[in-house]
């Protein structure tokens, strides 16, 4: 089977910059994938390659199996918002619809579908020049969806949403995936994308640094730790280093390094230990993020490749 | 293809500047005329200027038609270049990967709105025509068979204007550069060229759309003085046409290699 999106060998230069670079990876539908990686690292000039917007020095950007510019019909396999696409200040939210529609032979009961699903229905016939940039996304967003398709590809779609439209966008974006469709989405937050997507593609200086579940990419970068409030703490010291997990006081907790939750429990509950608090704890995201993407502005753009992912072990 | 042009149809009726150049043609070509027929009070200054019932009295009441033409060019490097400067080029080509159809349905919508220019100016003109000769200022005849004998040649000359701004807009993309260079070498480049060189000026498009007038523009007048050395009038059409496809394809070819980013 045809993955609905597949990036093989993809390279682009631009004169002497190397925007992408041999880049591969594929995206599942029913789960919405992650395309994160810092400004500037070759995230929206793939998705453009994906859109037969940007031609590819080397490689290719599939959609369905064929490159998107021999798409039977795009506006209802694809449906795209990228940072770039703009809005005529003069045109109607409604007129900028009906351009596309028209073209897609797609019934102007559509539009006022679109325009209620995002919340503009309001705004149908008022000049996108007097649009805040959260109204704007929204209508390209409405664009996007006019021809109802399988697939969405947003590139930071976050930006200029406000933390209702973010949310809604998330639940949007969620219940999309879960009806068997294809969600890519740009960002160059994790923890903010941490929140919506399954799977993560991550970009470093136009190379894939990860790729993975979001599960297993935590699992790999994290060093785990349980921090436990209790008012015994000297004795749940003594106990646990009997067990074999050498725990350290801090404060009035108790750090246990490279432990679960699932295995400190049980110790504590044979002891008869009286717990407050317990709460696991990861590496943060953040952290995690700048290790695997750490670097990228000293890479020249012909430097030799990044590391890999990090391994899973012997992280300091 | 006809989708495409309905909806290009549709975004050029949904900007300001279309209906912009349309109010310009309206009063350029009605105010020029009346600024000719009343404004020098005088009867011997009106006669230095315009003598009544001449070649150069009907060009300056009837033909701002070289307005026309010059906003039709206009109008082609914006529906091209309009799309660039406000992005929505992202929008079309994704709803429309297929770029050479973009810009056929592009030429089609210019060479629609050249010929809307064309008649408005037409109309208007005639208009102003029956005004004058109602007041006294001319003569009915001269005014018909004139007008008769270079209403095609300017109709065509709006609408290959309107196909040459499109291509020279597919080929510069950018909005300032292409109006500046369109504009410029009308206005400038080919008067000179066309003064010191009339062999190749007669292949400029200014000359071309001259020629379209055919006998009329020959016999003396619109702008002219009965020298002109021009090609036949099929002549004119061919040269107009190829500056519109060449550069059309041209800008096409470019366009379709090159990055939306």
């Amino acid at each position: 089977m045809t993955a609905p999106l597949e990036v093989r060998g993809l390279t682009k230069r631009f004169g002497h910059v190397l925007a992408v670079d041999d880049l591969s990876f594929t995206v599942e539908p029913g789960r919405v994938t992650g395309f994160l990686g810092p400004n500037g690292a070759g995230k929206t000039t793939t998705l453009r390659m994906l859109l037969g917007l940007v031609t590819p020095t080397q490689g290719s950007a599939l959609v369905n199996g064929v490159p998107y510019r021999s798409l039977p019909d795009p506006t209802a396999t694809v449906g795209a918002v990228l940072e770039a696409s703009g809005v005529h200040p003069a045109r109607t939210a409604r007129n900028h619809l009906r351009a596309v529609a028209t073209v897609s032979g797609i019934g102007m009961a559509r539009i006022d579908e679109v325009l209620g699903l995002v919340g503009l229905a309001d705004a149908a016939d008022r000049a996108a020049g007097g649009f805040s940039l959260g109204m704007r996304q929204r209508l390209e967003l409405a664009r996007a969806l006019l021809g109802d398709p399988v697939i969405l590809i947003l590139d930071e779609p976050a930006n200029g949403l406000d933390p209702q439209g973010i949310a809604w966008l998330r639940d949007f974006l969620r219940h999309f995936a879960s009806e068997g469709k294809v969600v890519l989405v740009s960002s160059h937050l994790l923890a903010e994308a941490s929140q919506t997507v399954d799977d993560v593609v991550i970009l470093s200086g136009g190379r894939l640094a990860a790729q993975g579940t979001l599960e297993s990419l935590l699992e790999q970068g994290s060093k785990k730790e349980v921090l436990v409030r209790t008012p015994d703490r000297a004795r749940l010291l003594e106990v646990l280093a009997a067990a074999g997990m050498p725990a350290t006081a801090e404060g009035d907790l108790v750090a246990v390094a490279d432990a679960t939750a699932e295995a400190v429990g049980p110790v504590m509950a044979a002891e008869r230990i009286v717990v407050h608090e317990m709460t696991s704890s990861a590496e943060s995201l953040e952290d995690l993020f700048f290790t695997l993407t750490e670097g990228q502005e000293f890479q020249s753009p012909t430097g030799p490749p990044l590391a890999g992912p990090p391994p899973p072990e012997g992280q300091p | 293809m006809t989708r495409l042009i309905r909806s290009e149809l549709l975004k050029i009726r949904t900007v300001w500047s279309t209906w912009v150049l349309a109010g310009v043609v309206v009063l350029t070509t009605s105010g020029f005329g009346l600024l000719i027929a009343y404004a020098p009070r005088r009867r011997a200054l009106r006669d230095l200027l315009v003598p009544s019932g001449s070649p150069r009295w009907f060009d300056g009441v009837f033909r701002p038609m070289g307005i026309a033409q010059t906003l039709a060019l206009v109008v082609g490097v914006l529906i091209v270049t309009g799309e660039y400067r406000h992005k929505t080029v992202t929008p079309t080509l994704l709803a429309e990967p297929r770029r050479g159809r973009v810009t056929a349905a592009k030429l089609v919508v210019a060479a629609t709105a050249g010929l809307t220019l064309g008649v408005i100016t037409a109309v208007s003109g005639l208009g102003l025509g029956y005004l004058l000769v109602a007041t006294g200022h001319g003569t009915a005849g001269i005014m018909l068979t004139e007008y008769r004998l270079v209403l095609p040649g300017d109709l065509g000359a709006a609408v290959l204007f309107a196909l040459y701004g499109v291509g020279l807009g597919a080929l510069l993309k950018s909005q300032v550069p292409a109006l500046v260079s369109g504009l410029t070498f009308t206005i400038v480049v080919e008067p000179i060229v066309t003064g010191v060189l009339p062999t190749v000026g007669e292949y400029m498009p200014g000359q071309a759309a001259m020629a379209l007038l055919g006998s009329a523009a020959r016999s003396g007048g619109f702008g002219g003085g009965g020298s002109l050395q021009l090609l036949p009038w099929w002549g004119g059409v061919l040269v107009l046409l190829a500056y519109g496809v060449v550069l059309s394809v041209a800008g096409s070819l470019t366009t379709l290699r090159s990055d939306v980013t």
